[in-house]
């Protein structure tokens, strides 16, 4: 659940200040700021995290990006870095004492999901010009009578998909957490039928809880790559319709 | 629990105007220097790669041509090693030969010489044979000449001789 502490006009728009705000500034600093710096010092006592980037990098370039979007994919390895890391920076703020995770939160998650569907609709006009693109929507082999069928349902399709997206990556960060939630009520619940039960369950709740935590770990993981390889994979589709 | 699944559209405009901002400003700032530093590694390993290859192929023609040589070398040695056999051979024969000739050689003039000497020696021998007989029958004769007997047998033959051939007696005449 966000915090707001204030809210900012801008225009029309209400802009809240906020706890995943501020998680979202934090990691942008340590993006902006770290990876940078990282990237050009010769220290030797770096060298493990700047291969540890590399690597990284260079996997989302060979197992995701270009697999999925051919050569031309090159030109998109920095977007789909600044993605992941992204994702996964705000995952790990979430599991550090008073952060807040972010990509728990449904504006955010659709944030990003927004700019996958720009991202999805803009590589492919640019691949195959505006009327190519639309006319490609439907896949080929489907009858004339159906293509006023077919159209409105990719249309829809393709929002959707960006839809699970955002929905994907704001359900698995928030259900660890509500996980975590009711290990932790359990020792309340169960002391309200006397202390003694309550510290009983007390050790069993914690382990489940560390247990908890280190799956959001894996998760926190796990659903970055997941929300950029699904990424990849559309904007493959509407780069290269067959 | 509304306030769990209701999208705050203030903060998804931060969200946005955040991520877009981060990939324009890290696309410049760490994934390009990140790229150009890989890409030129990978081109270092490449062009290593290739030195490599391009050595070990020319390595394998060196080794190919040196074997190709050592077989000819091998070649010429046996042919050499034959060709002072056949030689070493022929010239043992020819010493052999020679050797033998000239043993005859060596042999035919010893027997000739021997047979020399032998003849020279039986001349020697027979001469002083002659000359010791001569001499032994010298002595032998001049010690056993006594002049009556020897008149006496001479007469008697003269007798026996007339009377056997009587043509030659003196007497008759």
């Amino acid at each position: 659940m966000d915090q707001v502490w204030s809210w900012v006009s801008l225009g029309p728009l209400k802009l809240p200040l906020s706890k995943h705000l501020l998680m979202m500034g934090i990691a942008s600093l340590i993006m902006l700021i770290g990876f940078p710096l990282l990237i050009r010092s010769r220290s030797a006592a770096l060298a493990p995290f700047r291969a540890m980037l590399e690597m990284t990098v260079l996997f989302l370039r060979d197992e995701i990006v270009i697999p999925n979007l051919g050569h031309k994919g090159a030109a998109y390895v920095g977007y789909f870095s600044t993605l992941f890391f992204f994702i996964l920076i705000l995952n790990l703020i979430g599991l550090v004492p008073y952060g807040a995770t972010a990509t728990g939160n449904l504006a955010v998650t659709g944030g990003l999901a927004f700019t996958s569907f720009a991202l999805i609709n803009f590589s492919g006009i640019k691949e195959q010009g505006l009327i190519g693109y639309i006319s490609h929507l439907v896949p080929k082999g489907v009858p004339v009578w159906l293509y006023p069928l077919m159209f409105p349902i990719e249309l829809m399709g393709m929002v959707i998909k960006t839809f699970a997206l955002c929905i994907r990556l704001f359900a698995n960060m928030i259900a660890g957490h509500i996980v975590i939630l009711v290990f932790i009520s359990f020792i309340f619940i169960f002391g309200s039928f006397g202390v003694s039960i309550g510290l009983g369950v007390a050790p069993v709740s914690v382990g489940l809880v560390l247990f908890t935590l280190l799956l959001e770990l894996l998760v926190a993981f796990l659903q970055a790559y997941v929300f950029v390889t699904l990424t990849a994979i559309f904007t493959g589709a509407a780069m290269h319709p067959h | 629990m509304e306030a769990l699944i209701k999208p705050e559209f203030g903060l998804m405009f931060w969200t946005i105007t955040c991520f877009v901002l981060l990939a324009l400003l890290l696309s410049r700032t760490a994934w390009k220097p990140l790229m150009q530093a890989v890409e030129e590694r990978e081109r270092a390993l490449k062009h290593d790669r290739n030195t490599a290859e391009s050595a070990r192929a020319e390595a394998e023609k060196i080794k190919v041509e040196l074997e190709a040589r050592l077989a000819e070398l091998k070649a010429e040695i046996g042919r050499r090693m034959d060709e002072a056999r056949l030689m070493a051979e022929k010239e043992q024969d020819v010493l052999i030969e020679e050797a033998r000739k000239s043993a005859g050689v060596i042999v035919e003039s010893a027997r000739r010489e021997i047979e020399a000497q032998k003849l020279e020696a039986a001349r020697d021998l027979k001469n002083k044979v002659a000359e010791l007989s001569v001499l032994a029958a010298e002595r032998i004769l001049l010690h056993q000449l006594d002049h009556r007997a020897n008149t006496d047998l001479a007469s008697r033959y003269l007798a026996e001789i007339e009377k056997e051939r009587p043509e030659l007696k003196l007497e008759s005449r």
